[in-house]
């Protein structure tokens, strides 16, 4: 018995192990091939893709600095994605609170028609948005891209938000206002905190969607001062050619900070995920 | 709790500051009246363009001869696509550039119809019209308007490894599709696969050449005036399928981009390939033993098909945004002018390898392959423009869908030309 129990012992580590070791390969491949990449030519890249540099090209590195001002656009899009997030946040959490705890003539209506945003293509915005865009004159500035931003993903963070907000019990809402709550401290010291797991979803939404966006940063932007990442990296795809080893490189350049600050703040990042999901 | 206070104190502030700074942005400011006159150039030549840097010092070199009165501002837009979305959310929102580069095609000539464009007809005369090359002014107008002004085209000839060639015993590229299918199967009796193909990418480009090519034999100068209802688009589907089968290309052409195409061809692994010149730079800097190596040829006739025809086409025409203001229409024109002046056109398509709608003379140390572009050309018994610039982008982009379910066997050579029938209708 007891030599069964050690062999299904060692049988559950090694399969384990395997499983482990097979989801690590597969999530760091693809990564692992992007920095080879970067490190190639372009000839070597098109005829040899899986093979190790011939001579490892760092040339690669500085030629996507110096021709697409990486930089200059990290910060760029640092701050469009934190200002897009926060406003967004602000706007639907208000939104959302009013939906979910209060009680009004076409409630749901209104509310459908808020979530429904959510159905519309996001190409089939481009042009009401520029239009709005350069009216407000906020053509080829980074609060363009803000507001934008925020407003594009308020449908998807409402929804969410409501869904959080009306989960909360009444009664915690009713003893606030026995204790003396106004409207605003509800929202405020009530509402807010007991959503918190929301906000973090919502804001990973329109965070992500802000950082990874293209079409938009391109549509209402014309310089470096208000450009984002995602229009560097595509620096290096022209017409008729695309220089795939400096896109890489470019790529590798804007994933590294996103990778060191995950790695310093890891934990705090997963206990915010995490926390409220079981009873402590 | 009162960490909860402040932060929604910190996004109300935030969003109170959101409000005055919406209202009173200063994203393009009105300068007023000032003596020089801005003119904003969103362009795709930027970045890694061949022709980024001479577009850049000719810019330069005009603002330097205008210092004071006219200024032109590059507003760099890499991506092609996503420029050709740009600039059509814009003309759809009635909002245009001072210049930008225009696309010649159905969707875009739409445009001519609205007074969004600045019209060139009474300018594009005299000397300015006799510089350009035949035909090419003609085809940029519209009822009558000249909207849009030819720049660069591009000539998309058959490219073969000659060296490849002789290696499988073969003397010059076929005439006929029936000596190009004993050719093919000498190359691959001397393990080399005959053809780049591709049906990736937004226009399935070098297949779509091909298809091109294969119906302009079939249908002559006059290919286009035939609907898609007629039988050559079958025919030339059933040859198109064939240089798909029977290893006649690469096992990753279905799927395949632009790189993939090329990647074969640079590498040694296809010897017949084809695009335009622009593309001259990349196989000299990364395969210059394949560029040594690269001969033009026309595309063999089909059986009973006209041999010697040239797919030739306008890539990308200069427009401007309409202006009541006398002072930047003549700023515009003067800047369209010195863009189009055959000596600079000329020093661009040197540096690039681009070839332009213009009469311009080329340097002595015109690349080789440049050179064979340039006479292949003005031999060609006739020149037709591509299938892409023919039909609608709905179209275009179904067509590397179509080939890619002809060659995996879901659709036969009729159902693919139904497929592009359905999009187009």
């Amino acid at each position: 018995m007891r030599r069964y129990n050690s062999f299904r012992s060692i049988s559950t580590g090694t399969l384990k192990w395997l499983f482990l070791g097979f989801f690590f390969l597969y999530t760091l491949l693809p990564f692992l091939w992007l920095i080879l990449s970067s490190f190639k030519t372009n000839y070597e890249f098109t005829t040899a893709p899986f093979s190790f540099p011939e001579t490892w090209q760092f040339e690669n590195y500085v030629k996507a600095i110096r021709i697409s001002g990486l930089p200059r656009l990290f910060v760029n899009s640092l701050i469009v994605s934190v200002g897009s997030t926060a406003l967004n946040l602000f706007v639907s959490s208000l939104g959302a609170f009013v939906f979910a705890r209060e009680r009004f003539r076409f409630q749901n209506l209104l509310l459908n028609i808020i979530i429904a945003g959510v159905l519309i293509p996001i190409i089939g915005l481009m042009v009401p948005y520029f239009k709005i865009i350069t009216t407000l004159r906020l053509y080829d500035t980074k609060l363009g891209l803000i507001v934008t931003y925020a407003a594009i993903n308020l449908p998807i963070s409402v929804f969410l938000l409501y869904g959080f907000m009306k989960r909360i019990p009444r009664e915690l809402e009713e003893a606030a206002v026995i204790d003396g709550c106004s409207f605003r401290q509800r929202y405020s010291r009530v509402i807010i905190p007991l959503s918190r797991m929301g906000l973090v979803t919502a804001g990973i939404f329109v965070f992500l969607y802000s950082w990874n966006d293209f079409i938009y940063a391109l549509l209402l932007t014309s310089s470096v001062k208000a450009r984002t990442l995602q229009l560097g990296i595509r620096f290096f795809v022209s017409q008729f050619f695309t220089d795939y080893t400096a896109m890489f490189a470019a790529i590798v350049i804007t994933i590294l900070p996103s990778i060191i600050i995950y790695i310093i703040f890891h934990d705090k990042i997963i206990h915010g995920l995490t926390s409220g999901s079981v009873k402590e | 709790m009162k960490k909860h206070s402040v932060c929604l104190i910190f996004a109300g502030l935030l969003f109170l500051l959101l409000i005055p700074a919406v209202a009173f942005a200063g994203g393009q400011k009105d300068k007023g009246p000032e003596k020089e006159v801005e003119l904003t150039f969103p362009t795709f030549w930027v970045g890694q363009d061949s022709k980024s840097a001479p577009i850049q010092t000719l810019v330069d070199r005009f603002n330097e001869e205008n210092a004071g009165k006219i200024r032109v501002v590059i507003e760099p837009n890499p991506d092609t696509d996503g420029y050709r979305s740009k600039i059509n959310s814009g003309l759809a929102a009635g909002v245009v550039p001072d210049i930008f580069v225009f696309n010649p095609d159905p969707t875009t000539f739409g445009y001519y119809e609205s007074d969004l464009l600045m019209d060139f007809t009474d300018d594009l005369t005299g000397d300015w019209a006799k510089s350009f090359a035949d035909g090419y002014i003609q085809a940029s107008t519209m009822n009558g308007v000249v909207k849009s002004i030819p720049f660069e085209i591009g000539v998309t000839p058959i490219w073969y490894n000659e060296d490849l060639f002789k290696k499988a015993g073969i003397n010059g590229f076929p005439k006929t599709f029936d000596e190009f299918w004993a050719a093919a199967d000498k190359l691959k009796a001397a393990g080399i696969v005959p053809t780049s193909q591709m049906t990736g990418g937004a226009n399935a480009w070098t297949s779509m050449l091909w298809y091109s090519h294969i119906l302009a034999s079939l249908g002559g100068p006059t290919v286009w005036e035939r609907p898609l209802t007629d039988p050559i688009y079958v025919k030339a589907a059933e040859i198109l399928l064939k240089l798909y089968t029977d290893g006649n290309t690469t096992k990753d052409a279905v799927g395949g981009d632009a790189g993939v195409a090329g990647g074969h061809y640079m590498a040694g692994n296809t010897a017949i390939f084809i695009n335009g010149p622009w593309y001259i730079g990349r196989i000299k800097g990364d395969a210059p033993a394949v560029h040594a190596a690269t001969r033009l040829a026309y595309a063999p006739a089909v059986s009973g098909g006209k041999y010697g025809a040239m797919i030739g086409f306008q890539l990308s025409n200069l427009a401007a945004g309409n202006t009541d203001d006398p002072v930047k229409r003549a700023a515009v024109i003067k800047f369209m002018k010195f863009l189009t002046d055959p000596e600079n056109v000329s020093m661009i398509s040197q540096a690039s390898g681009a070839m332009f709608a213009l009469k311009y003379e080329m340097g002595e140390d015109v690349d080789p392959l440049l050179k064979q572009f340039i006479e292949i050309s003005s031999q060609a018994s006739f020149s037709v423009p591509h299938f892409q610039s023919q039909y609608r982008i709905e179209v275009v982009q179904e067509l590397g869908q179509a080939i890619g379910a002809m060659v995996l066997g879901k659709a036969t050579p009729e159902e693919f030309v139904q497929m592009l029938i359905d999009v187009n209708q």
